[in-house]
C-alpha cells in the first residue's frame, strides 16, 4: 500500500517533535475577582506524531463581594497560530462571594515541524457580575458576548417562571419537551462544516449577486433595508447590508443573523454579521464584511435571509429579541436556544420537572 | 553499548530495512530494553498513522505527488551542487548526499502528509487561501488554522457540541453542556 510507504518517513520527522515538552501556565491579574485554587492539566502532552492534546481543569474562587454570572478565559497557544487565539466562556453561573467553581476545556493542536516546544497560556479576559458590571481587559469583547448571554438567560428564566405560574408544572413540562424536540430537529452544520476566511478572496469566479430577504422583528431598534452577497459555486462572499436606526438612541454595535437555504430547501443559521458603527437615531449606514464563507462542495445556495439578533446602544445597554418576536418570525426552529435554555433543558432531562422548578427558584 | 540509530529503528518497525540490518537490529533489541521500548512507541505511532492514512481522499493523485517530491529533491540536489566548492578529484561515493536526500524526503513527506491530514478532517472543502487564517465550524466542533498550524477547542469532556456558530469577523463558537453538572461551556477561536 502506498500509505505504508509514507509511514516510515513521517516517523522520521516525528522524531523531531516527539521529544518536545508542552509548557503551560495560568495568569490572573493581581486585583482579579477570581483566585486560582488549583489547575489540573491531566495527561496533556504530545499524543501522536504532530498532534498535541491539552486537558485543563481550573478550580477558581470568587474573591469579590458580588455574585459572578459569567467568566471568559483567553487561551493563547504560542508558536501555534500566529495572531490566533481561543477562549473558554462559562455563562449562566451563579457563584456567591467566597464560593468555588470550575472551568474545564480540551485543546487539540496540530503543527508542522518547528523548533522549540509549544507554550499554552490561559489568562482572564473578563468576569460578568449579577449587576451586569464587568471586570477584565476585554480584549476579546467578552463583555458584549457575556452580557447578551446574561440578558437572554434572564429573558428565558422569566418566561419559564411565568409559564409555571400560569400553566403549572404540566405547561412547563410541555414547553421543555417542545424545546428538546426543536433541539433534535434543528438543522446542524454537517461533518464538513463551513469555513470562514477574512480578507479579499482569490476566487476568480465572478458568481452572481443575491439579495437578502429580511425577517422583521417588531420591536427591533434596527431596520435592515437592503442586502446583497456574491455567490460563486459553493462560496458566499462580501455580504453588505443597509441598515437604519429606528430607535431614539445612538447605536454602536449590531449583529445580524444570516440564514441560508440550500438546494434541498434546508434552512440554517450559517453565520452572524457583527458590525461596529456609530449610528445616530434615524440615520442609515452600510454593514460590509470583506470575508468569504465556504460550504462543502456540491452545496448550492438558493436564497438568504437575515434578522437582527442583538444591538448595543452607545450608553452600553443592549437590545435582544423577545421570545414572542422569535416565535412570530418563525425563527425558533433555526436559531439555537440561549445557553441558559440549554442548561435548563439538561437539568430537566437529568432531574425532571421537580429539579427544574427548584433551579428556577434560585434566581 | 552502542544503540540503534533512531532513523534505523523507525525504518525497522515499518519493515523498511534490508534483511541483514533487520537481523542486526532484532539481535540488538533482544538485549536492549530502551531501544525495544522505543521500537514499540514507533509501532504505536505507525498504527495511528495508518488509521489516519485510511481517511485519505480516494481521488488522491499519488503519481503527481511522487513526481512533485522527486522534482523537489532534484532541485535541492542541483542547488547543492551549484554552491558546493569545485574539486578536481574523481567523484567518490559518499553517504552524505544520501543522508541529505533522506532528510529532504522525510521533511517533504511530513509536510505533504500533514496537509493531507488536515484536508482529510474536512473532506470536500478546500481552503480559499491555504495561507490565510481561517476558522471552521462543523458538527464535531471548531478549529482555527493559520500557516499550517491548527488549533481546535472543545468543552468539558469529549462530547459533541450542542450548537456551533460562526461570525464573518472570523470567530467560531461551540457550545457544550456537561451531562453531570449541566454547566454550559462556550469555546471560541478567533482568526484575528
Amino acid at each position: 500500500m502506498k500509505t505504508k510507504c509514507i509511514i516510515p518517513v513521517v516517523l522520521l520527522a516525528a522524531i523531531a517533535v516527539s521529544g518536545q515538552q508542552l509548557t503551560h501556565k495560568v495568569s490572573l491579574p493581581k486585583d482579579s475577582p477570581v483566585a486560582l485554587i488549583s489547575d489540573d492539566w491531566g495527561d496533556s502532552g504530545v499524543s501522536r506524531a504532530f498532534a498535541l492534546e491539552l486537558h485543563v481543569a481550573l478550580s477558581l474562587r470568587n474573591t469579590s463581594s458580588r455574585r459572578i454570572h459569567g467568566i471568559t478565559l483567553t487561551v493563547v497557544a504560542q508558536e501555534m497560530t500566529a495572531g490566533g487565539k481561543a477562549s473558554i466562556s462559562v455563562p449562566s453561573l451563579n457563584v456567591a462571594p467566597g464560593d468555588n467553581f470550575s472551568v474545564r476545556s480540551d485543546l487539540h493542536l496540530l503543527r508542522p515541524l518547528g523548533t522549540g516546544g509549544p507554550q499554552v497560556e490561559v489568562s482572564l479576559d473578563g468576569v460578568l457580575f449579577d449587576d451586569l458590571s464587568f471586570y477584565g481587559p476585554d480584549k476579546l469583547h467578552s463583555r458584549r458576548s457575556m452580557t447578551v448571554w446574561e440578558l437572554e438567560a434572564r429573558r428565558d428564566r422569566k418566561y419559564f417562571k411565568a409559564l409555571l405560574e400560569t400553566a403549572g408544572r404540566d405547561g412547563l413540562q410541555k414547553e421543555m419537551l417542545d424545546g428538546l424536540a426543536r433541539q433534535a430537529d434543528r438543522p446542524q452544520f454537517g461533518a464538513q462544516g463551513v469555513q470562514i476566511v477574512r480578507g479579499r478572496t482569490t476566487n476568480i469566479e465572478p458568481g452572481r449577486e443575491v439579495q437578502f430577504a429580511f425577517l422583521q422583528l417588531p420591536d427591533a431598534p434596527i431596520e435592515p433595508t437592503a442586502g446583497l452577497a456574491r455567490i460563486a459555486a459553493n462560496e458566499v462572499r462580501a455580504p453588505r447590508l443597509q441598515v437604519r436606526n429606528t430607535s431614539n438612541r445612538p447605536i454602536r454595535h449590531l449583529e445580524i443573523g444570516w440564514i441560508v437555504k440550500d438546494q434541498r430547501g434546508q434552512e440554517m443559521v450559517a453565520a452572524s454579521l457583527p458590525s461596529d458603527l456609530a449610528l445616530a437615531p434615524g440615520a442609515s449606514s452600510q454593514v460590509l464584511q470583506e470575508a468569504s464563507m465556504k460550504f462543502p462542495q456540491g452545496t448550492a445556495i438558493q436564497s438568504m435571509s437575515g434578522f437582527v439578533s442583538s444591538v448595543e446602544f452607545a450608553d452600553g445597554s443592549f437590545w435582544i429579541p423577545s421570545r414572542t418576536a422569535l416565535g412570530a418570525a418563525n425563527l425558533r426552529r433555526v436559531v439555537a436556544p440561549s445557553p441558559e435554555e440549554e442548561r435548563l433543558l439538561q437539568i430537566y432531562r437529568k432531574k425532571g420537572i421537580g429539579g427544574l422548578v427548584e433551579e428556577l427558584k434560585k434566581f | 553499548m552502542k544503540h540503534v540509530a533512531e532513523t534505523e529503528l523507525a525504518l525497522y518497525t515499518s519493515g523498511d530495512v534490508s534483511l541483514w540490518r533487520r537481523a542486526v537490529v532484532r539481535l540488538h533489541l533482544s538485549g536492549c530494553d530502551s531501544c525495544r521500548v522505543r521500537a514499540d512507541e514507533y509501532r504505536a505511532d505507525q498504527q495511528a498513522l495508518r488509521s489516519v492514512g485510511e481517511d485519505l481522499p480516494e481521488d488522491l493523485d499519488w503519481d503527481a505527488l511522487s513526481a512533485e517530491m522527486t522534482a523537489n529533491i532534484r532541485v535541492g540536489l542541483a542547488a547543492g551542487e551549484c554552491v558546493a566548492p569545485r574539486s578536481r578529484k574523481e567523484p567518490r561515493w559518499s553517504w552524505r548526499p544520501v543522508a541529505v536526500a533522506v532528510g529532504v524526503v522525510a521533511l517533504l513527506a511530513a509536510g505533504v502528509t500533514l496537509n493531507l491530514q488536515q484536508h482529510a478532517q474536512a473532506p470536500g472543502l478546500t481552503p480559499v487561501e491555504d495561507r490565510s487564517p481561517m476558522v471552521q465550524v462543523s458538527e464535531s466542533g471548531i478549529e482555527l488554522r493559520a500557516n499550517g498550524n491548527s488549533m481546535g477547542v472543545s468543552g468539558a469532556g469529549a462530547g459533541r457540541p450542542v450548537a456551533v456558530s460562526a461570525s464573518m469577523q472570523g470567530t467560531a463558537r461551540a457550545r457544550y453542556v456537561d451531562d453531570e453538572t449541566s454547566q454550559v461551556t462556550i469555546t471560541s477561536v478567533y482568526s484575528q
